[in-house]
């Protein structure tokens, strides 16, 4: 230690006791401050002021360990937060969608307060306690479950995302946002906590005419889908937790149905019946919307998994190359799904799709999740047009936008997933492009 | 041991001065992984694992939780109704019982005769149009209407009882619904059996299983009677994995800059500004639950929050007055916004804040 550190750490014990002994904490804490003087280091050009002066963090006590009972970001992160568009909405905020910032995200996980959040009447709350889910029509034992007792089922956790079908709907005739958060937000992922519906479904005795199930929202809107049987008895689940807590109510508190990979309205949210039948019901949400018009004016309806997809999360619009020097090592990474199955292989495109390289994929590589994918480069200053390309396991190839829109037109508003990507220009300035033939 | 660790080999194609790989999907099937019938793999559940995920082993199937649902209970919640009547409940309404109706409840939202007009849906009108394709500035979209679109007429039932109107579902009783039905059928101009839906038309449970929407043959795959779902469905479109030398591709970039995010776009790391506005935060809650359904767009001729202009006229009466009209109500708008729970202190409180926000 050196002497001028050394009087400091003595100073800040003398004040540290005056402290005790005085009810003037904040008051004299900032009247203080002035005696720390700075070090008196040889002043160089090349010292980063940064280290070379105390940190004011370093010099006083830090907030009270239980100031907020809920733990809360870093201040400094307040801009780390959902976003809506007027543009998204159908007339108000209750039956609109807020975007998740996904170039603040990490890893496979979205933290629960930054969860896209897309409604048809609003959040709604709902009581646990008068919380009931049915179970009845062709089945042996009809069910009414509290949620106490649905919760002695034996429970699983698995990691998966969600994603509206309309997630990346602006751009069928052309970019139009300049940022991640709108051109991908739709989606987030979690790791979810229940039981197999099937495990609950075995000591019930279905009919083998239960071809399809209803599964029934308690909000206002009666969000209402049906689900073929195969979905159901594969991995459909029950599900009350959410990265280890409660359900957000915003995700469906107490209780949503999680239809792994497959569009996020299907996964009803504040589910209170679930009905078995020999027939398709046609709800609203399965005809009206949610089916995909086609060139020929016809259009497909129960259009279920999220096909295969990817987008580049580092650089983005957000998160630019603007501070890089010639020469840096950078990393580009992002984001790669697929609601048929699991990533198998993510190659990217520096140059707007002429050749393509094999990027490395991290961490965990799970079915119907979120997979990272990873591609080191020397920045070279040069303009580049950044592309991804997704395959999965299923053998599904992520299309061009032209392929995309010969096949189905683009007026089908769902399920857009054609090779996308970012300009970057010389400075590292990066903006929304499409390549087209 | 996990399947889908396992390599897939690839066998390469030269092809001109492309390496095209060819699809995956053999691949896979090679390798024995089965698929369900939306074409995805469906990964094993074995006594010890799920994928990567682990599984309790004491393969214990019986719990016996929770019990049997009343009938009187599965009848308060059965109220779904399929597209060959089941679930249909009896009841009648006239065409001209569903215009009153609509015109009260419906029509703020939807437009005169379901002709939309404001950012909710338009319910009319667009028969035709489904081949539409709006590809540039100026060319005529397709519309989605229950004329245009809708396949079956139960949906249309069993929404509008169960769902709306929007701030107030499941307020409208059978007789109702069947009239607002009626309503709806008339003003798109669908017959049944050959009838023309005239104001004194009356639907009853009977006529209604008649119904023949004009789009029902418009969907694919799946029909009510589910004969003809595909099993295993193709993408939508299959991309091609070629590595060197591909197509040169044009870059096609943003025409016109969208604004109007909310919250302004940012990734700024510092500290926000500091918080003096808590009064106005807790109005602003209240004024989202309570008076934003109308105030927040001007399909009601409410007064819109942050619109200078006409919150100038309203104040012209003073702000007593305003006061007064809220407290009453006025125009289309109930008493205390039809929010019993606020005080007159609290509602002045807000319209306050209204007025703030809208200066």
């Amino acid at each position: 230690m050196n002497k001028n550190t050394e009087e400091s750490s003595k100073l800040i014990s003398s004040r540290r006791s005056f402290f005790k002994k005085t009810a003037f904490f904040t008051a004299s804490l900032a009247a203080s401050s002035s005696l720390l003087a700075p070090l008196k280091l040889d002043a160089s050009s090349l010292d980063d002021e940064a280290i070379t002066k105390l940190a004011p963090w370093g010099t006083k006590l830090g907030d009270l360990v239980d100031k907020n009972h809920y733990g809360m970001p870093s201040p400094y992160e307040h801009n780390n937060v959902r976003r809506v568009h007027d543009l998204l909405s159908s007339g108000d905020r209750y039956a609109t969608v807020s975007m998740s910032p996904l170039h603040q995200q990490e890893g496979i996980i979205t933290p629960n307060g930054l969860f896209f959040n897309r409604s048809h009447s609003g959040t709604t709350q709902v009581d646990p306690h008068k919380y009931r889910l049915m179970i009845h029509g062709l089945l042996h034992k009809p069910l009414v479950l509290t949620l106490e007792e649905l919760k002695r089922y034996p429970s699983e956790s698995r990691i998966h995302f969600i994603e509206c079908p309309a997630n990346g709907s602006t751009g069928w005739r052309g970019p139009q946002f300049d940022n991640l958060q709108f051109v991908k937000g739709m989606m987030s992922s979690a790791e979810w906590t229940g039981v197999p519906l099937k495990v609950v479904l075995k000591e019930l005795g279905l009919h083998k005419e239960a071809k399809w199930m209803l599964a029934e929202g308690s909000d206002n809107s009666e969000m209402a889908r049906t689900i073929p049987i195969e979905k159901v008895l594969d991995d459909a689940m029950l599900v009350w937790g959410q990265n280890g807590e409660p359900l957000r109510a915003e995700q469906g508190y107490p209780v949503r149905l999680l239809l792994p990979g497959w569009e996020g309205n299907l996964n009803v949210k504040w589910l209170k019946r679930l009905e078995f039948s020999s027939k398709p019901w046609h709800s609203k949400e399965e005809t009206s919307k949610y089916t995909m018009l086609q060139k020929n004016g016809k259009a497909i309806n129960y259009f279920w998994p999220m096909e295969v997809n990817s987008i580049i999360t580092s650089p983005c619009p957000e998160n630019p190359w603007s501070a890089l020097k010639k020469g840096d090592i950078i990393e580009i990474s992002g984001l790669a799904w697929s609601g048929r199955g699991t990533i198998k292989t993510v190659d990217i495109s520096l140059d707007g799709g002429k050749n393509w390289l094999e990027a490395s994929l991290k961490g965990l590589v799970l079915p119907k999740s979120w997979t990272r994918f990873s591609y080191i480069i020397k920045w070279d200053a040069k303009e580049k047009m950044l592309l991804s390309r997704a395959i999965d396991d299923s053998g599904h190839i992520q299309p061009s936008i032209d392929k995309l829109i010969e096949n189905v037109g683009v007026e089908g508003i769902y399920h857009r997933n054609p090779i996308v990507g970012w300009f970057v220009s010389k400075k590292g300035e990066v903006k929304n492009a499409h390549v087209r033939s | 041991m996990h399947m889908f660790v396992h390599k897939i080999k690839l066998p390469g194609l030269i092809f001109a001065s492309c390496i095209l790989l060819v699809s995956l999907t053999s691949a896979s099937e090679e390798s024995g992984l089965k698929k369900n019938i939306d074409g995805s793999v469906i990964y094993p559940r074995t006594k010890t694992n799920y994928s990567l995920y682990l599984l309790n082993t004491q393969n214990i199937t019986t719990f016996n939780h929770g019990r049997k649902p009343t009938a009187n209970e599965i009848k308060a919640w059965n109220v779904d109704i399929m597209p060959d009547g089941e679930g249909l409940p009896e009841g009648s309404g006239s065409v001209e019982q569903g215009d009153e109706l609509y015109s009260a409840q419906c029509a703020s939202c939807h437009g005169d005769f379901g002709a939309g007009g404001s950012a909710y849906p338009t319910l009319s009108g667009g028969q035709g149009s489904l081949k539409n394709q709006l590809l540039q500035a100026g060319d005529e979209p397709p519309m989605r209407t229950i004329g245009s679109y809708w396949p079956y007429a139960s949906t249309l039932f069993w929404y509008i009882q169960s769902s709306m109107p929007f701030n107030n579902p499941k307020s409208l009783n059978n007789d109702e619904t069947y009239a607002l039905v009626a309503y709806l059928l008339s003003v798109n101009e669908i017959e049944i059996e050959g009838h023309e839906l005239e104001d004194e038309y009356v639907l009853t449970k009977e006529k209604f299983l008649k119904i023949k929407m004009p789009n029902e043959n418009g969907f694919y795959p799946v029909s009510p009677t589910r004969s003809n779902l595909k099993e295993q469905r193709p993408p939508l479109a299959q991309g091609i994995r070629c590595m060197k030398n591909c197509k040169e591709q044009n870059i096609v970039f943003i025409k016109n800059e969208i604004t109007g995010f909310d919250p302004k776009i940012s990734s700024v790391k510092d500290l926000p500004k500091n918080k003096k506005q808590d009064k106005d935060a807790a109005l602003k809650e209240v004024y989202s639950k309570s008076c934003a359904a109308c105030h927040s767009n001007d399909a009601l001729g409410a007064p819109v929050m942050g619109d200078k202009t006409t919150w100038k006229e309203v104040i012209k009466k003073g702000v007593k007055q305003v006061y007064t009209n809220a407290f009453n109500g006025i125009n289309a708008m109930p008493p205390r916004g039809g929010n019993m729970d606020l005080s007159k202190k609290e509602l002045e409180n807000l319209i306050d804040y209204m007025i703030k926000v809208s200066k």
